[in-house]
């Protein structure tokens, strides 16, 4: 099996280079701070050559001894450590912005996912967000705390060098005038070039690596076909091809660096060699052709800095593409949406509080409502059409079974009864009131739910049944586990409800997830419950015992469930079959036997489960 | 130390080049600090011969300061190439080892580290010792050399010279760098673990974010992201604190060894020891020196995480396979007749039995259906029969012979497999196809891939059969990936056929109808079937159903 890397276009769009300028405002005088400490250090380090030359001068030219220079010398010494602290400092700086922007970058992101809602997170999307959030988040730090700076230093040092340079001897300033603007730009002329490939050989290095972990992840499947032995060839050219390609990339990519150091190394050896002369003529005193020799090589210095930093740049530059493109995805349009109908036109977005029977708050009302879903229509941004005209009363109190294929437009309509997708057209009214002009975080204070894997967070048991309730006390929350018949296994753990619960509830079976799950339900009391039926491998006794959980808490609330069991199918009060994003029935399990071939069909493919 | 050493010597192809890189690293090091040092001596015999009016030989040292500069540059180049191509080269060697070790060990010894998480530290790993060579052994032998050099060269000046930069290159060298890795230790492993536990905390959100947002207990949840975000910002500050002193330490150290050389040598200048140009020339020479420890500090600190990795990478790598081949392999029988007499099986030694007592006929042609719940060892069966683990009790017998006479490879040629979890490659849906048959021909593809119902699928997509899966082309949902992983196991001309829970994840209606199809393709080519599932149903077809418990 041969598993190239897919060839794809990749430039480094602007609005990722404006996005991370952006960000800088972030870390608020930190940068800023960053960079005059290290001015600072730098017009010091004149200072100190400039003290330096005046030592070496008067003891080889005016036959000082070591007691006449001592007092250059302590001055020296105290430099040098007043520059050691400001190495320090700057280094203080620089991180705390780097931080600054970290925080804020991760605050921005996490609260966009939020927005955002789960409708649109979906798996691959979680495991990128991720690392997003926390690797991505991480390598902005480099960015921030050495290249920006690292950037103004080069711009600024160095001038400030050429300053007193040409002071001092104009030619050795003229040298440094003329080679300084040709070391950046003979970098953008060879670095334009390479830094696409460059940029693409980043991208295969990282693909490699994801080819090595897949055939390592896939090594029982490539076992299974006989082909385990001689993938090991594969790896072995794959890895070769990349050297090769890589190696080509390289010793064009390193002229860049070749360039740098030529004329910066080349350019100090002609001002030693300019200066020698000129001493030698006797047309220049020692004093200045040392102190001048002394700044060479610190005014290419920052230039040289600036190559280093470049991986900087292009980590911070991957790990931004990812979070502009989150941070860029419009939100929902929610409340906002413009009215469909017309007699909500009043409805302002501050009228969030509902009229009756929503009207009161949350948990303590004891109301039901119906709700009325009316000709929505919901079109994936990829085109799929996943609901047309689907139009669906749901009673009060009832429990209302939802079946259908796959693609059938399910989980798209709990999504829209739950808010995390708005309707293209169509309304849903909750009680007279359209579901657009709630927000929606009131909305889900009426709301429960249970999704087809239910998530555990780190925390213990109880916190975890409490998520919609974090104010319940310990009572409530086992009356809650009671009915969800949970109770019984959560004694016997280690430290009963304060057991802590693992990444992904590890320990736990998927019946006592399920359970935990329910209980959260129980103590949160919402008269609308929703239900995506698990269909994963539960052993038969927990199975029941969810189930039995189900129907109690169905009793005194409106139950929506996606339905995979026959058994919940027919103890529904009524069943919804979707066929291609509309309803093709309504009705009882008797009923819809009778009337519709598709439920027919459906009760032969799950008959032998029963 | 000791798998340090193994590193190495895995690498030993290689030493050449790695030779060659740390050569060319060396001599470019020592053209800097000669051109610093050279320049100058020179501009001060310069001065000296301009005042006093007397001549000298400008030739040698203008044409040295050249020479270094050209050496510096050529050599920085030529390092940076040599030993990114050592790099490369040994990356390829240890993957290749790497994999040829772990191959005999899948899966048996391999299902401990299926977690996402451990896989991707083992990746991690591997990228950890690659760097060993740039990162470590480069930074260390040239340091250690130049320091020998330099010392030397000083020592036909002043033995106190040499003292003076010997000490301050071990103290910039090596006791900075061992300081604050000692001080930044406990910071750093707990950065680690917060980082961890941040990225837990993150995965949970993310998958549930869902229930936090109806539960709404959202805002708690990113308050408590921030609020981890903003501890691991404070361990992360502590390390940069360190790593500050550490920088400036350095720093000083470099300017100490300067000002140390003036004041010692400023007599020497007086008492005509050593001749005026020759101070300005030590000052350049031991300022420039440190280039040596520079990259030390990092070196130091990859120096741990090395061995961590070598360590877990070794030991993973040294683990017996669960199964050892025959030295002379029986030739595996044209019908796959197995018979089963009280197998057992357990995990541990002093573990509980996950096989206990199973007798079973199980001839070429029949249907058998396994069924239990999860844990009942139905799984542990499919792992004997492939020869992928071996029963710790009773006998597996193939053709009458034990399966301990068969070959494992030539056993699994003759077996097809849709296995629980199934793996996709990222690459095109034709070639995941034809990993089961080389040479199948189009027409063969699309009639398996028709048989397990994702046939149209494919051709919906915009590349067809060549449209890629995973990471770099279009996500199969698990449904679909099932159906391909079943249209796969159907390519392969076996003669038996695996299938472990093979329409979790379908809807009923497809479910049903590729099961129809899979028993038609099964009557078809003769094949046995084994079905191992967890639902009752559509049991009626198979000669044999076993109840596991």
């Amino acid at each position: 099996m041969t598993t190239q890397s897919q060839p794809k276009p990749h430039k480094p769009a602007p609005e990722i280079l404006t996005a991370l300028k952006g960000w800088k405002t972030h870390s608020g005088f930190w940068l800023k701070a960053a960079v005059a400490i290290g001015l600072t250090s730098g017009l010091l380090l004149i200072v100190q050559a400039w003290l330096l030359a005046n030592v070496v001068n008067a003891v080889v030219f005016a036959e000082a001894s070591l007691a006449d220079v001592m007092p250059s010398l302590w001055g020296l010494l105290a430099l040098f450590l007043l520059r050691a602290g400001l190495a320090w400092a700057s280094e203080q700086a620089a991180f705390h912005a780097a931080v600054q922007v970290k925080l804020a970058i991760r605050a921005q992101l996490y609260q966009k996912v939020q927005q955002l809602g789960s409708a649109w997170l979906t798996g691959e999307r979680s495991g990128d967000l991720l690392n997003t959030l926390s690797d991505g988040v991480e390598a902005l730090e480099a960015y921030y705390a050495r290249y920006i700076p690292a950037m103004s230093l080069m711009a600024l040092v160095p001038l400030a060098i050429l300053v007193f340079v040409l002071a001092n001897d104009w030619l050795s300033a003229v040298v440094m005038l003329v080679t300084a603007p040709l070391i950046p730009l003979f970098m953008i002329l060879i670095g334009k070039g390479t830094e696409k490939r460059n940029q693409q050989q980043w991208q295969q290095l990282a693909r490699m690596s994801a080819h090595f972990l897949d055939v390592i992840q896939g090594l029982t499947t490539l076992k299974l076909f006989n082909a385990s032995r001689s993938e090991a060839q594969v790896v072995a050219q794959i890895s070769d091809q990349y050297r090769q390609s890589t190696m080509s990339v390289l010793r064009v990519a390193f002229l860049s660096s070749f360039a740098l150091e030529f004329f910066a190394t080349v350019s100090i050896a002609i001002i030693a060699v300019l200066i020698g002369f000129r001493l030698f003529w006797g047309e220049m005193d020692f004093l200045y052709g040392f102190f001048v020799l002394l700044l060479a090589p610190e005014f290419y210095l920052p230039l040289r800095n600036m190559g280093t930093q470049y991986h900087a740049r292009m980590a911070a530059i991957g790990a931004a593409e990812k979070m502009v493109e989150v941070l860029n995805t419009p939100n929902s349009p929610h409340p906002s949406l413009p009215p469909q109908g017309g007699k909500e036109q009043d409805v302002h977005p501050s009228s969030v509080l509902l009229p009756s029977p929503l009207a009161g708050e949350g948990l303590g009302m004891g109301g039901m409502f119906g709700v009325t879903i009316s000709n929505i229509s919901f079109t994936y941004p990829d085109a799929r059409t996943a609901l047309s005209n689907l139009s669906l009363d749901i009673h009060p109190n009832e429990t209302l079974a939802i079946v259908g294929a796959s693609g059938a437009g399910k989980t798209t309509l709990i999504n829209l009864l739950m808010g995390f997708l708005q309707p293209q057209s169509g309304q849903i009214l909750i009680g007279d009131t359209p579901l657009t002009a709630i927000a929606p975080e009131i909305w889900r204070k009426h709301l429960a739910w249970l999704p087809q894997k239910p998530q555990l967070f780190p925390g213990t048991v109880a916190d975890n049944i409490r998520l919609g309730n974090p104010t319940a006390t310990l009572t409530q929350v086992q009356a809650a586990a009671e009915q969800a018949y949970a109770a019984e296994f959560i004694v016997k753990l280690p430290q009963g409800y304060d057991t802590l619960i693992g990444e992904a509830g590890q320990g736990l079976s998927g019946g006592q997830v399920q359970r935990i799950a329910l209980a959260r339900a129980f103590l949160k009391d919402a008269p609308l419950v929703i239900l995506d039926e698990a269909t994963a491998n539960l052993d038969r006794a927990s199975e029941t015992l969810v189930q039995a959980g189900v129907e109690r808490l169905a009793q005194g609330r409106t139950l929506v469930m996606i339905a995979h069991r026959l058994r919940t199918v027919q103890t529904a009060d009524r069943i919804v079959v979707l066929d291609q994003g509309t309803v093709s029935a309504i009705g009882t399990h008797a009923e819809l036997l009778e009337s519709s071939p598709l439920y027919q069909q459906m009760q032969a493919a799950y008959g032998g489960e029963a | 130390m000791n798998d340090l050493l193994r590193l190495l010597r895995l690498f030993k192809p290689y030493w050449n080049w790695a030779a060659l890189g740390m050569g060319l690293s060396f001599i470019t090091l020592l053209a800097n600090v000669g051109l610093m040092a050279v320049s100058g001596w020179f501009i001060t015999a310069m001065a000296m011969a301009g005042v006093a009016g007397a001549s000298m030989n400008y030739f040698t040292p203008a044409a040295l300061i050249r020479l270094a500069a050209i050496v510096r540059t050529a050599g920085r180049y030529g390092e940076r190439l040599v030993t990114h191509e050592a790099t490369f080269r040994m990356l390829a060697e240890l993957r290749v080892w790497f994999y040829e070790r772990i191959e005999p060990l899948a899966p048996a010894v391999l299902e401990q580290y299926r977690s996402g998480d451990v896989l991707s530290r083992i990746r991690a790993d591997i990228d950890t010792l690659n760097n060993v060579y740039l990162r470590l052994l480069v930074p260390v032998v040239v340091a250690a050399l130049a320091t020998l050099v330099f010392v030397v060269v000083l020592l036909f000046y002043h033995p106190l010279l040499a003292l003076l930069e010997l000490s301050l290159l071990l103290v910039a060298g090596v006791l900075i760098p061992w300081l604050m890795n000692r001080l930044g230790h406990e910071a750093g492993q707990q950065s680690v673990e917060t980082a961890a536990q941040l990225r837990s905390v993150l995965v949970s959100d993310l998958q549930g974010m869902g229930e936090l947002l109806v539960y709404g207990a959202a805002d708690d949840h990113a308050a408590h992201v921030q609020q981890l975000s903003q501890t691991l910002a404070a361990q992360q500050q502590t390390l940069s604190r360190l790593n500050g002193v550490a920088q400036g330490a350095l720093g000083l150290c470099a300017n100490l060894a300067m000002w140390g050389m003036l004041v010692l040598a400023i007599p020497l200048v007086r008492d005509h020891t050593i001749a005026p140009p020759e101070l300005a020339m030590l000052a350049l020479f031991a300022l420039a020196s440190f280039e040596a420890v520079l990259p030390l500090p990092l070196a130091f600190q990859s120096l741990g995480e090395t061995l961590a990795a070598a360590r877990r990478i070794f030991s993973l790598a040294d683990q017996a396979a669960a199964v050892s081949e025959p030295a002379h392999p029986l030739p595996v029988p044209e019908r796959l007749d197995f018979a089963l007499r009280d197998v057992g099986f357990r995990y541990q030694p002093q573990g509980d039995a996950v096989l206990n007592g199973l007798t079973l006929d199980f001839p070429q042609g029949h249907k058998l259906a396994i069924v239990g719940v999860t844990g009942a060892g139905k799984s542990t069966l499919t792992s004997l029969l492939l020869r992928f683990r071996e029963p710790t009790s009773g006998e597996l017998l193939l053709g009458g012979q034990a399966i301990a006479h068969y070959s494992g490879e030539a056993l699994r040629q003759h077996i097809a497999v849709v296995p629980q979890q199934t793996h996709l490659f990222n690459t095109t849906l034709r070639e995941n196809l034809l990993l089961a048959k080389r040479d199948a021909t189009d027409a063969e593809l699309e009639a398996v891939c028709d048989t397990a119902l994702i046939h149209d699928f494919i051709t919906q997509q915009p590349g067809g059969y060549a449209t890629w899966v995973g990471e770099t082309g279009v996500r199969l949902s698990g449904g679909q990936a099932k159906r391909v992983a079943i249209a796969r196991a159907l390519l392969k001309p076996a003669r038996l056929l695996i299938l472990d829970e093979p329409t979790e994840g379908l809807d009923p209606e497809t479910a049903t109808q590729v099961m129809v199809n899979i028993l038609a393709h099964v009557a078809r080519n003769g094949q046995s079937l084994l079905l191992i599932t967890h639902r009752a149903h559509g049991l009626e077809a198979m000669d044999q159903v076993l109840h596991l418990s």
